[in-house]
């Protein structure tokens, strides 16, 4: 198997290069080097974008959590729907900001349209926490994966190096448009594989598997339900949440962090630097919603169950029966690593390159010289990124279990640059920051920091049994809400008037019954995966409505989630093609420049620091 | 794709690309099962892998509106003829255990694609144009009056 499995990773590597080198041979302007010249392939984008969800959820983790904790894991799969949702919603507006007012990176377009720096500096931040500690814990689990499936003859720090190396060959000589085009491939390689593998494994085994047979638990996991709404405990670390820690809430709360992957630094830049076409609705309704929510609803408790004893236990009974279906199980959680890694790191440097280097340190660069410096900047991150993940492994798992809920606490931000004009600067500056400190406390960073240095707190990470993403945009959002009621005839207020006059002009009058569909979506998510989630506990099995006792062979939680993901498919078909947000056109737009023109002068406490340094 | 610019071209081919590498693997494990002991019902869903592959990169033809390049018409071309000595030999001097369960699989297999791509050429080109692709004789006669219009000309 080792062969065979280094043999596949080898021709993946090697399809990056030799991408990135005919991307390179084109003789483009060196700009397109950071940016794809803006016209990114559609579908390119619209591969990635279930791929980077799927990679960012972490394949082999997401199947090792449902073979532990069994249906209350896997409904983490319904998160499909409004993370859907949220790309059609934001990505699509995201482009036209871009197209309209000239904005090309996420920071650049946050920080022009509040006129702030802070959150300038807040977008490269979270860029850093994405390119280095999140990609670094994600490669050293691959890596560890790697040495496991290769019985040690790879050990974990050579299979970081490997990978890190491999990777970033491919991203220095092919820039962002090799690099998309390249995981772009990744993407449906992974979905095709997922769908194999577990057919595959049903159709060859010997025994039944699940739905048939039930998973096997321990400490009294209530596999086959949601253990309550929430739970009254202080948190992983301080408490043991009886029945599993995947309550209703803490369902909804997981899936809002995955929108943080939605609006990561990276995946904003990618909306912006795509071409305008109808791809965004495809890859949001039946990419996203439609194939990848059945793999994880339909698909992966099935896997699951045949990974209970570990993904290498599987993969050496597959190999007995066929070998390169044992190679593609393996080749499906590796492919999903290295997705994430070049698309977080690749993506992130570029817009700190951009966001910082270019524009304030080194403006004086023309176009060549710029490309070198994204050719140096990236050997630099991805060098860092693996030092992290070979020698500072906890140190990257704790940063990364804060970067996605750090990233959700932007949506106030986003939502007021796409949609919500009301919301100010002062408001979002105040929200992120209280959002900010609750998440960081809330999960061990803050938790293992404050608890060193001073006492014990009486919450551990996830207190109630809530994602910390969750904690952190209801204290957010509260605050927004307040301080826009204050400021809401802040003179601010008519720059971003234009801007989003400027949007509704371009994207056409507003499609009626845009208000039917939000309502419908709050009761959806109300009883998917909200409080409402429990009643398919036992609602199809043991239904309130008649004395019958049906005899199902399936768990009502699973049929409660197909149906819901289901219902949820055509919501998200209504939103992209219904509403109009699944195309983007460049035929109304018509620009305009928000705000004062941007300085090149570094604001005065980032060239008073840099004077320290240098 | 009328008058495709080098980007253009190297998108769709990585988009082609980005097709075929993940089907062609799974396809080959496929195979790679049925030939050896899977039984023939592995082998066809193999084919059928390949098919389904093929319509695929139809469909990105249409989507980007292109039409299969000579270097994948020379690489498709190649690949099936070499299936189709490898089935004959295989049958002639292969071994006696190679079923006919097996042999009849790959056979209407290759058989099915094989209608694929004729299928695939009406509807592109019509009947005419499906036959003109393979006119070979008439590309010699380069008198003027066979490039008029009239009388067929296509050149």
């Amino acid at each position: 198997m080792t062969f065979l499995l280094l043999s596949a990773l080898a021709l993946i590597f090697f399809y990056g290069i030799y991408f990135a080198a005919r991307t390179a041979r084109l003789g483009l302007a060196p700009a397109h080097f950071l940016d794809g010249g803006s016209a990114l392939p559609g579908w390119a984008a619209m591969f990635l974008l279930p791929g980077i969800v799927l990679a960012g959820i972490g394949i082999d983790r997401h199947l090792g959590l449902v073979a532990l904790y069994g249906l209350q894991a896997g409904h983490i799969g319904m998160g499909m729907i409004p993370v859907a949702i949220a790309a059609l919603l934001i990505w699509n507006r995201m482009w036209y900001v871009t197209r309209i007012a000239n904005l090309t990176t996420p920071g650049e377009a946050l920080g022009r349209y509040f006129d702030s720096i802070a959150l300038r500096v807040v977008l490269l931040g979270l860029s850093v926490l994405f390119a280095l500690p999140f990609a670094a814990n994600i490669l050293s689990n691959a890596a560890s994966l790697l040495e496991g499936a290769t019985s040690g003859l790879i050990p974990r720090i050579a299979g970081v190096w490997l990978m890190a190396l491999a990777s970033a060959f491919a991203a220095i000589i092919g820039g962002w448009r090799g690099t998309v085009q390249t995981l772009a491939m990744l993407s449906v390689l992974i979905l095709l594989f997922v769908l194999v593998v577990t057919l595959f494994t049903e159709v060859t085994a010997q025994s039944p598997g699940f739905p048939i047979a039930a998973m096997p638990q321990e400490n009294g996991i209530m596999w086959d339900r949601l253990p309550g709404v929430l739970q009254n405990v202080f948190g992983v670390g301080k408490t043991v949440p009886a029945g599993g820690i995947f309550t209703a809430v803490g369902v909804a709360s997981t899936l809002l962090s995955l929108v943080g992957l939605v609006i990561s630094p990276a995946a904003l830049y990618l909306a912006q630097t795509s071409r305008h076409g109808k791809t965004l609705g495809l890859s949001a309704v039946w990419l996203t919603g439609g194939l990848l929510g059945s793999i994880l609803i339909v698909g992966v408790p099935v896997l699951a169950f045949r990974m209970i004893e570990g993904p290498f236990a599987l993969a050496e009974l597959l190999y007995g029966v066929e070998p390169l279906i044992s190679v593609m199980l393996l080749i499906v959680m590796l492919a999903g690593a290295i997705l994430a890694i070049n698309f977080f790191v690749v993506g992130s440097t570029l817009l700190v390159l951009r966001e910082a280097v270019l524009r304030y340190l080194l403006p004086q660069l023309n176009t060549v010289q710029q490309r070198l410096a994204a050719r140096i900047a990236l050997g630099f991150a991805f060098f860092f990124m693996a030092f992290m993940a070979s020698f500072l492994p906890l140190i990257s798992a704790i940063l990364a279990s804060v970067t996605l809920p750090l990233s959700v606490q932007l949506l106030p931000a986003i939502a007021g640059l796409t949609f919500l004009r009301w919301i100010s600067r002062g408001a979002v500056l105040a929200g992120l920051t209280l959002g900010m400190l609750i998440v960081v406390f809330t999960e061990p960073l803050g938790l293992i920091l404050f608890e060193g240095l001073f006492v014990d707190l009486p919450w551990g990470r996830w207190p109630l049994t809530i994602h910390s993403a969750a904690w952190g945009l209801v204290f957010n959002l509260l605050l927004v809400l307040l301080a826009s009621a204050a400021t809401m005839r802040h003179p601010q207020r008519y720059e971003r008037d234009r801007l989003h006059n400027a949007i509704k002009e371009a994207t056409g009058p507003a499609s009626r019954g845009l208000g039917a569909m939000g309502g419908f979506f709050i009761i959806w998510s109300f009883l998917a995966y909200g409080p409402g989630a429990v009643l398919g506990n036992t609602f199809f099995s043991d239904p309130i409505f008649t004395t019958l006792m049906p005899v199902l062979g399936v768990p009502s939680l699973w049929i409660w989630q197909i149906l819901f993901w289901l219902i949820g498919v055509p919501l998200i078909w209504l939103l992209a093609n219904l509403a109009g947000f699944g195309s983007v056109s460049q035929d109304r737009i018509k620009p305009i420049t928000l705000g004062p023109p941007p300085g090149q002068k570094p604001p005065g406490w980032l060239a008073e620091s840099l004077r320290r340094i240098t | 794709m009328t008058d495709p610019t080098p980007i253009d071209r190297l998108s769709r081919h990585a988009l082609v690309m980005a097709l075929w590498t993940p089907a062609g693997f799974v396809a080959v494990a496929l195979l790679h099962m049925g030939l050896t002991g899977g039984g023939p019902w592995w082998i066809a869903a193999g084919m059928a892998m390949i098919l389904a592959a093929f319509v695929g990169h139809i469909i990105i033809n249409v989507a980007t509106s292109s039409s299969f390049t000579s270097g994948e018409t020379a690489l498709g071309a190649l690949s099936y003829s070499a299936a189709l000595v490898a089935l004959v030999l295989g049958r002639l001097i292969g071994p006696d255990d190679m079923g006919e369960g097996v042999f009849l699989a790959i056979g209407v297999g290759l058989a099915v694609i094989l209608a694929a791509v004729i299928v695939y050429m009406l509807i592109a080109f019509g009947p005419r144009g499906a036959f003109a692709r393979f006119d070979v004789i008439r590309d010699n006669n380069l008198r003027a009056s066979s490039r008029l219009q009239h009388r067929g000309g296509r050149r």
